[in-house]
């Protein structure tokens, strides 16, 4: 873990919803894999009593979504507003990369109501390696624009509906019988419901889900984000607590205990 | 050195008034890469339970101007696995080790003290007591801790039942009070829609403890430990000039993890250089012997 200063370099609008942020990082935290991610505030720190911007409080996570020569590309809402040359608080790298079968063939990933930015960096790897990517964007994740994803990557789009009906997506059986490993984004108020949905329908469409096959990669808001405060902390059924910003962001699913 | 307890056969003296709150640190495990723990005075650990207890449901952490409220359900693989995994580190670390035990039943709080009291690398429990305490209820747990370690037993006092609880607290043996908590709030999460209830974190929090602090100063006779929105050097020295002896810092560290570095050094008289135009007595080492602890003791002899 490192706290650094890091430059906006660039700011691109990719679609109405999100903007990608080029950054120059400490070479440490350009090292970045996917699964990592960085705790960033933007409000620059002032030594001096009394000045301090205490709006917003918390740092932010942000998701790195490429690597462009030692920058970092991250992706964030358009909503917000950044400049050139803006420097950054950047604290990172947080938490372990993914981890892949090594006979991997084809990967599912799927966003059910968020944005799927937290999965968008494994994309560039995958295809890399020659493994097939199918995007699945179910709930309000389907009004996510995937035209600046690599046209290899197949994208679905499931029902835009909210709550228990959107897990629903076109060939659901076929692209969950196809996937050597699935990774999955959910909303953030409710984690722990939504996986345990995610894996209850898993059930449903395979025989048997078996271990290292369906991995939540969860994305809480964070106080501390290096293992602190422990506000992230989740259960497992044999290893008992792991902490999202330290263990995380994935966790395989048949291994949580959702109780 | 700086006596933080009162005296006794086991006091505990630090180097530094300037220590991480309880959460803020881990159990020591955490920042160790970023912070230079050998300008704190103490570690205080995250919370402990005798049993384990589970992370919390649904949201944790909610975003308020300035702040944020945070809902852990502490979280602790319970005492006996948390001694077994850190003992060794806490041996290892350059500083003294503060184990923050829940108080959640007299026997528990018992059963815990003795466990520690066999322990090295503890140097004091810290009591954490829940809100909405009685003062009998406070008086039972701390006395069911002191009856059974020899240790210091620091008290940390609900923000709002401070005064209520404080006396009985000092009168069942307590060895230092910490003021206080973080108060606790309400805040909507923005993602869920719901109100979420936890601890409220944020530089608001300082004058509400801090005038707790004066108040309790001038009736307690142990050592008080100032806790609360502290987020710059300035912050600490107010609750020395309150009358603290020490600050526990809190969520700042969080979003600088060097503020809580830089706030120790400036009041362990580690600042070397000095602003443009301060006067001496605005950075040398006894800055915390300043007007309200005069008031108490009286005038220094002539």
């Amino acid at each position: 873990m490192k706290d650094t200063l890091a430059i906006i370099e660039r700011v691109r609008r990719i679609n109405p919803q999100v903007q990608h942020l080029e950054l120059a990082v400490d070479e440490s935290l350009a090292k970045v894999k996917p699964g990592q991610s960085l705790l960033v505030r933007v409000a620059p720190f002032s030594p001096t009593p009394g000045e301090e911007n205490w709006h917003p409080y918390l740092r932010e996570q942000w998701w790195p979504v490429g690597l462009n020569n030692n920058k970092v590309i991250v992706e964030r809402p358009t909503g917000i507003r950044y400049e050139p040359g803006q420097v950054i608080n950047a604290m990172g790298l947080l938490g372990q990369p993914l981890r892949f079968r090594r006979t991997l063939r084809n990967v599912l990933l799927l966003a059910y109501n968020s944005t799927p930015t937290a999965l968008l960096m494994t994309i560039p790897w995958l295809l890399g390696n020659k493994v097939a990517v199918t995007l699945v964007l179910v709930g309000s994740a389907t009004e996510y624009g995937t035209q600046h994803l690599p046209p290899e990557v197949e994208v679905l789009r499931g029902s835009p509906g909210k709550e228990e009906k959107t897990l629903i997506w076109p060939n659901q059986v076929l692209t969950a019988g196809w996937a050597d490993q699935v990774f999955v984004v959910v909303a953030a108020d409710d984690e722990r419901l939504r996986f345990q949905r995610v894996l209850e329908l898993f059930q449903t469409l395979r025989k048997d889900v078996p271990k290292n096959y369906l991995f939540g990669v969860f994305q809480p808001m964070l106080a501390c984000g290096v293992g602190a405060c422990w506000c992230c902390a989740v259960t497992q059924k044999e290893s008992g607590h792991k902490l999202i910003c330290q263990d995380g962001p994935a966790f395989d699913l048949m291994t949580m205990d959702f109780k | 050195m700086i006596d933080i307890t009162r005296p006794g056969k086991n006091m505990l003296s630090l180097n530094s008034p300037v220590m991480a709150a309880s959460g803020v640190l881990g159990f020591g495990d955490a920042y160790r890469d970023i912070i230079n723990f050998e300008v704190l005075g103490a570690l205080v650990t995250n919370p402990v339970t005798y049993e384990p207890y589970s992370p919390a449901g649904g949201m944790r952490v909610v975003h308020l101007d300035a702040g944020c409220v945070v809902h852990t359900g502490m979280p602790n693989p319970g005492l006996s696995k948390v001694l077994a995994k850190y003992r060794d580190l806490w041996t290892m670390l350059p500083l003294p080790v503060i184990l923050h035990l829940v108080g959640t039943t007299p026997e528990h709080v018992r059963k815990s003290a003795s466990r520690v009291e066999v322990e090295d690398a503890v140097n004091a429990l810290e009591l954490g007591l829940n809100d909405d305490i009685t003062p009998e209820e406070a008086h039972q747990l701390v006395r069911a801790a002191v009856e059974r370690t020899e240790k210091p037993v620091m008290v940390r006092l609900p923000l709002q039942d401070a005064y209520a609880i404080a006396d009985a607290v000092v009168e069942a043996g307590a060895a230092t009070l910490v003021v206080a908590a973080p108060p606790r709030g309400t805040g909507r999460d923005k993602f869920s829609g719901q109100l979420v209830t936890g601890r409220v974190y944020g530089p608001l929090v300082l004058p509400i403890a801090l005038r707790v602090v004066e108040r309790l100063a001038q009736r307690i006779n142990i050592p008080l430990i100032g806790a609360g929105g502290i987020h710059a050097p300035q912050d600490a020295r107010d609750y020395i000039e309150a009358g603290a002896v020490a600050v526990q810092v809190d969520a700042v560290t969080w979003i600088h993890p060097k503020m809580l570095e830089i706030i120790a050094r400036d009041l362990s008289g580690l600042v070397v250089t000095r602003e443009v135009g301060a006067l001496p007595d605005e950075w040398y080492p006894g800055i915390g012997e300043t007007t309200s602890k005069m008031k108490r003791e009286g005038p220094p002899p002539e």
